[in-house]
């Protein structure tokens, strides 16, 4: 299927957008996903509820609150552009923040169940070893986790190429800017005669979003037969 | 956290922000949605650079503005948003102009026997027949807004207001009564004269609702180029655009 220089530019938005906010995500995702998995302390059902919260709430809320808080007027936004010059309002960055905090859920539930997996008596082992923390993290831990922080990661990036409510709502539908794919989509269905265009960019995404679901399921049971066959 | 992991997430951050601080030279133009087709193919006979259009119902817009959305010209389809923005001193003073004239009309899906005349007290709930009436957000979406006027001044706004289906701009209410999903619907002219799908009903007298006009300002903080396209846009070449989608060109 040969693409239109606008359909590019549509896809080409949408992965970096998506792109930007799974990697944007990492850090937190393993943080929060590590403290989820081995830490008990009070309060810990109500983290893992508010982890969550972007899976349930309508995305226009979360949009919303990105708004009133990294908007231009925004408190935060306000002082982000004025000290640091740091604008997400209406920037293919904010789609990328709002991107990131709607897949943010995805990547740590992927995350901490492999956590969980880890055979906790290997790190043991490596601290009896004489290995410090950071360096049995990285060099026991995170290489038994991998398949899952990069499944993780798949589906953060999957869930950000459907972001629709939160993205319009915080960044509006500039094209070029933030017009990513379903909000292309959205205003074509608006567009007398648009159906055929709008179907193609429907193709378009249907086939990224299974290639990424079916690749992460092929990399979650090769991580299965890897984790038995050790 | 490992020191490779921390190096990862501060790449990431300084990425994040210089995307965000890189300077937005871009021209955005925020128009009122019935101006697409219209102002898409008048934008591409503009012979600078090409401007990135974001359409939605005035109010949208107008809100986003507000809120620091970049954009540098704003065409709204009613003066109650533009005075809006006027208000919080958001116009560039001396830019506001108003650029075009609109009619309102009453439409149907195109193979619809649906007949009505226009008049005070038209049976227009009975003509829905259980279905409803597509029209832009009567309280904030201008077409709504003129739509309301209208049928409020034809004393027929009380008996169908529970049937509406309002919409975020007029075109997706255009959307619903060409695929059939509502039997009538409220919309422009000029929207229904470039949609194939439907056919007009009825004209609503323009005394019957507020003038339909659409201001045209440029917004605080415009980008340079915007001047000259404002000034296209007023310009024979783009006025004959207009015209030829039944818009009327004002002076």
């Amino acid at each position: 299927m040969l693409l239109t220089p606008a359909e590019l530019e549509v896809l080409g938005l949408s992965l970096k957008v998506a792109v930007t906010g799974a990697i944007a995500s990492l850090p937190v995702a393993l943080l929060l996903a590590y403290v989820l998995a081995r830490a008990q302390f009070p309060g810990k059902i109500l983290l893992d509820g508010i982890v969550h919260l972007p899976l349930v709430l309508p995305p226009v809320v979360i949009g919303y609150l990105l708004l009133v808080a990294l908007g231009r007027n925004g408190l935060l936004g306000a002082w982000l552009a004025e000290h640091l010059g740091i604008v997400f309002a209406f920037r293919w960055t904010g789609a990328a923040l709002a991107a990131s905090v709607m897949g943010l859920p995805l990547a740590v539930r992927a995350m901490r169940q492999a956590i969980e997996g880890v055979d906790r008596r290997l790190e043991a082992a490596a601290s009896t070893l004489g290995a410090p923390p950071a360096a049995v993290f990285v060099s026991v831990t995170l290489p038994l986790i991998l398949p899952g922080l990069l499944n993780g990661m798949l589906l953060a990036f999957a869930r950000s190429l459907g972001e629709f409510g939160a993205t319009i709502t915080f960044v509006s539908n500039i094209p070029g800017e933030t017009q990513t794919l379903p909000l292309a989509i959205y205003s074509l269905t608006q567009v007398p005669g648009g159906d055929a265009q709008a179907m193609r960019l429907c193709l378009i995404s249907i086939a990224i979003s299974l290639s990424a679901l079916v690749l992460s399921e092929i990399m979650l049971r090769r991580a299965r037969r890897r984790a038995q066959g050790a | 956290m490992s020191a490779r992991l921390a190096a990862l997430a501060a790449v990431v951050c300084l990425a994040l922000a210089a995307g965000a601080a890189r300077a937005q030279d871009r021209l955005v133009v925020f128009a009122a949605a019935s101006l697409r087709n219209a102002l898409d193919e008048a934008a591409a006979g503009y012979a600078g650079p090409r401007p990135a259009i974001s359409y939605a119902g005035s109010s949208s817009l107008a809100k986003q503005i507000e809120r620091g959305a970049p954009a540098s010209l704003f065409i709204s389809a009613d003066r109650d948003w533009m005075n809006y923005l006027q208000k919080r001193g958001l116009l560039v003073p001396g830019t506001r102009r108003d650029l075009l004239g609109n009619r309102l009309v009453l439409i149907a899906p195109r193979n619809s026997t649906i007949k009505l005349t226009i008049r005070p007290g038209m049976p227009l709930l009975q003509a829905l027949g259980g279905g409803r009436l597509a029209l832009g957000n009567p309280y904030h979406v201008p077409a709504g807004m003129y739509a309301r006027a209208a049928l409020e001044s034809l004393g027929v706004w009380e008996s169908v207001k529970s049937r509406v289906a309002a919409t975020e701009n007029v075109r997706i209410a255009l959307a619903l009564v060409a695929r059939d999903e509502a039997p009538l619907g409220v919309v422009y002219e000029t929207d229904a004269l470039v949609e194939p799908g439907v056919r007009i009903v009825g004209r609503f007298a323009a005394s019957l609702h507020p003038p339909i006009v659409y201001p045209m300002a440029l917004i605080k903080g415009a980008a340079p180029a915007a001047r000259a396209f404002a000034a296209y846009l007023g310009g024979r070449r783009a006025r004959a655009v207009f015209r030829k989608y039944g818009f009327t060109p004002l002076n």
